[in-house]
């Protein structure tokens, strides 16, 4: 299966086109360069010097690089030179991916010339040109002492400290990504509480990246990621997941918009338990569509859905309805049907549904709250006589408490959510869901008597309070309180009745924001309380 | 009478960056160049580095350490120069600003799940920002940025398997929150990338 999978990555890896590696072309050092993640500048005090590809060198007492306009001014003893010809001037300022320079002499005016640093002609002070920062040094995100630019992808620092208030994090080099397209942001890495990248190689259509990682369960991991694309149209991403105790998980996904109507998808995973793939093509029709679906696994399971959607239609009153139905089957090598004696004649079962989905508009009511209403109901019919029925609403109210400047402080949220689901065998109800001879035992080693009433029918109901503290701008602090009421409800497999997370976002320093969440699950999995941590770093 | 002409000697104060200083004449980034004043030398005048100045009668500038309250560059009159921008700049970068990104998620969003902003910053992190929640369709985040800031993020319910789409279900390009005063950006989910 592994070797199948590599060979669909490869297919779906010629669906990228244009993937090529870049060189850096602009070279910046400096006695110290700090950098500005959200203007894209770079800052060189000091002394600065600049070294395009094409041989030009400039140096100056100081420079600000604009990543988002291409551009570099060199400021105070400005002096540029390229084959033979050189330039000294007060300020020089030099487009990086065109030939135009501009020269500001303070005691005669500016003049405009080429890297060939040919005869200048004058021009006019475009101040938007002659720009430098007013930026404090303090909230830079990096500072580093050299950097390495690809222009519209990355820029790398050598060495690369992230600077706070109580000091910095230095790393020998660090590739930081500014190309925007929409798979730098792919991932086929798994879920975690915590992911950092760290830059390996880089370039406009491609990226290799190193993450530390810690997941829920196995704890810390140490990820690896390639990543190809192709603006933001196409992409692959293949990855290795390898967790310091745990199994490791390879992944990848890939994806190529065809036009303006369809994107096709594709993604598979192997770890020591198998190997899944799945292809997916969606389409647009107007405000309707459809999409297709096929799943297969190494253990012989095989899906495939076709599935139309309508557009949101008004009900009335400003709600709104969608139907969908969709095709397709699922097959297991062996037979699917497990409680049958004859189960290998149903290794493949069709089926075809039906989904009704209906949601209120955000409707105002008493106190000054708002309320938002959603209920979906389907049925499944498979060509065996059985079908499974689905009936799920949901409602949450909102309540601002304290506003300030139109945003609110302190908000109250309250949601209900609840799902019945109906696993019904007309014929054969008694022989999936046998009444258990002896009492299900629980992880706490009770028995579970209540689960002899359980025959194909679930209820799952969810109430939660939620309070939102918004002190100001940087800090959010919320507190929740969430009751489940299942059945069947069995201590340790279903969810816990109780839980009551916490979490704060906040920053501690003026480039570093931290997210910080505690979650308690209570009388369950035989424990008292479990604890979780979560956490999150944000530039 | 201490507190008047206190306030009339900051206000005649302009926060400026040096783009070079030589002779008599003082390069102003953004700005123009100005001539200094008889007596005052480059010395202590590094380019890149902010300094505030102030305007004799003459418009001949004399540098002064920062003050929290000096004017911008801007507001520097432009008979001050001796040689004038013919382009002005766009407003000085030396402030940070509050942009506000409100985000409204379709009707079948799952009901208590988070929404998220995730940008460039991060690496594209999915689960970067977690977002305000104004009501369950509404969530809002305001964030600090350099005046003149483009910020490129979109927006996630936490992972990139619950990435944003749009009507025709592909994934759309990157939104620009920009650093502006009081700048608002509104994203209109049209679907979420594991629903429908």
């Amino acid at each position: 299966m592994a070797r199948r999978l590599a060979t669909l990555l490869g297919c779906v890896a010629v669906l990228v086109p244009a993937v090529a590696s870049a060189r850096a072309t602009v070279a910046l050092d400096g006695g110290s360069l700090t950098f500005f993640a959200d203007t894209l500048a770079i800052v060189a005090r000091g002394g600065a010097t600049v070294a395009l590809a094409d041989g030009t060198r400039a140096h100056a007492d100081a420079a600000f690089v604009d990543l988002r306009a291409d551009r570099a001014v060199l400021a105070g003893n400005a002096h540029v030179a390229h084959a033979g010809n050189a330039i000294d001037a007060d300020a020089i300022v030099i487009d990086l991916d065109g030939p135009r320079v501009d020269v500001l002499d303070a005691a005669s005016g500016v003049t405009e010339t080429t890297r060939a640093l040919g005869a200048p002609k004058a021009a006019a002070f475009d101040a938007a040109r002659f720009a430098f920062p007013d930026v404090d040094d303090r909230n830079a995100f990096i500072r580093s002492k050299r950097a390495r630019i690809t222009p519209h992808a990355d820029v790398r620092f050598v060495p690369a400290s992230f600077p706070t208030s109580v000091g910095g994090v230095p790393v020998p080099s660090y590739l930081y990504t500014y190309a925007t397209a929409v798979g730098f942001s792919a991932t086929s890495l798994p879920g975690s509480t915590f992911d950092q990248p760290y830059g390996l190689w880089g370039s406009p259509t491609s990226l290799t990246a190193l993450h530390a990682r810690w997941e829920d369960g196995p704890g810390p991991a140490l990820g690896l990621q390639q990543q190809l694309v192709s603006g933001d149209t196409a992409y692959a991403s293949a990855s290795l997941d390898a967790p310091i105790h745990g199994y490791s998980v390879r992944s990848f996904n890939a994806y190529r918009r065809m036009g303006a109507r369809y994107t096709i998808e594709a993604d598979g995973t192997d770890t020591i338990y198998g190997a899944l793939a799945h292809v997916g093509m969606t389409a647009a029709f107007g405000p309707a569509g459809g999409r297709l679906d096929y799943t297969r696994t190494s253990a012989g399971a095989s899906s495939f859905t076709a599935t139309l959607r309508s557009p949101d239609r008004p009900l009335l009153a400003g709600a709104t309805y969608r139907v969908s139905a969709s095709a397709g089957f699922d097959a297991q090598r062996g037979g699917l049907l497990g409680a049958l004696p004859d189960r290998s004649a149903y290794a493949t079962v069709w089926r075809h549904a039906v989904d009704v989905s209906v949601a209120s508009p955000t409707i105002r009511v008493p106190f000054g709250a708002t309320l938002t209403a959603t209920l979906d109901g389907s049925r499944t019919w498979y060509d065996f006589p059985h079908h499974a029925d689905a009936l799920s609403g949901a409602a949450q109210l909102s309540k601002t408490l304290i506003a300030r400047g139109g945003a609110p402080r302190l908000a109250l949220f309250a949601g209900y959510l609840g799902t019945w689901n109906a696993d019904v065998y007309p014929t054969a109800q008694t022989l999936f869901y046998p009444t258990p001879i002896t009492p299900l035992i629980l992880p706490d080693g009770t028995p579970y008597y209540g689960y002899a009433a359980f025959s194909g029918a679930q209820t799952f109901r969810a109430v939660n309070v939620d309070l939102q503290y918004t002190p100001n701008i940087n800090t959010t602090l919320r507190m929740s309180v969430i009751h489940t009421s299942d059945f069947p409800q069995y201590d340790g497999f279903g969810r816990p009745m109780w839980a009551v997370r916490g979490d704060a976002r906040f920053r501690p320093f003026p480039n570093i924001g931290l997210d910080i969440g505690r979650e308690y699950d209570f009388a369950w999995g035989g424990t008292r309380w479990l604890p979780r941590w979560n956490f999150a770093i944000s530039p | 009478m201490n507190a008047v002409l206190l306030a009339a000697a900051t206000a005649a104060l302009f926060r400026i960056v040096p783009l070079a200083c030589s002779g008599d004449r003082l390069a102003v980034a953004g700005a123009g160049v100005l001539r200094l004043a008889d007596g005052v030398s480059c010395a202590a005048i590094a380019p890149g580095r902010p300094i505030a100045i102030s305007l004799d009668a003459d418009n001949r500038a004399t540098p002064h350490a920062v003050v929290p309250d000096a004017l911008p560059a801007a507001k520097i009159p432009r008979a001050a120069y001796v040689i004038a921008p013919a382009v002005e700049a766009d407003a000085d970068e030396t402030q940070q600003v509050t942009t506000t990104i409100d985000v409204f998620v379709p009707p079948r969003t799952p009901p208590g799940d988070d929404v998220y902003v995730s940008t460039e910053r991060s690496g594209w992190s999915p689960s970067e920002l977690r977002m305000n929640r104004i009501d369950a369709r509404h969530f809002q985040l305001a964030m600090k940025l350099h005046r003149g800031a483009r910020l490129a993020f979109r927006v996630t319910r936490g992972s990139f398997g619950t990435i944003e789409r749009d009507s025709a279900r592909a994934l759309p390009p990157a939104h620009i929150a920009a650093g502006e005063p009081d700048a608002h950006v509104r994203v209109d989910v049209a679907a979420w990338a594991d629903i429908d």
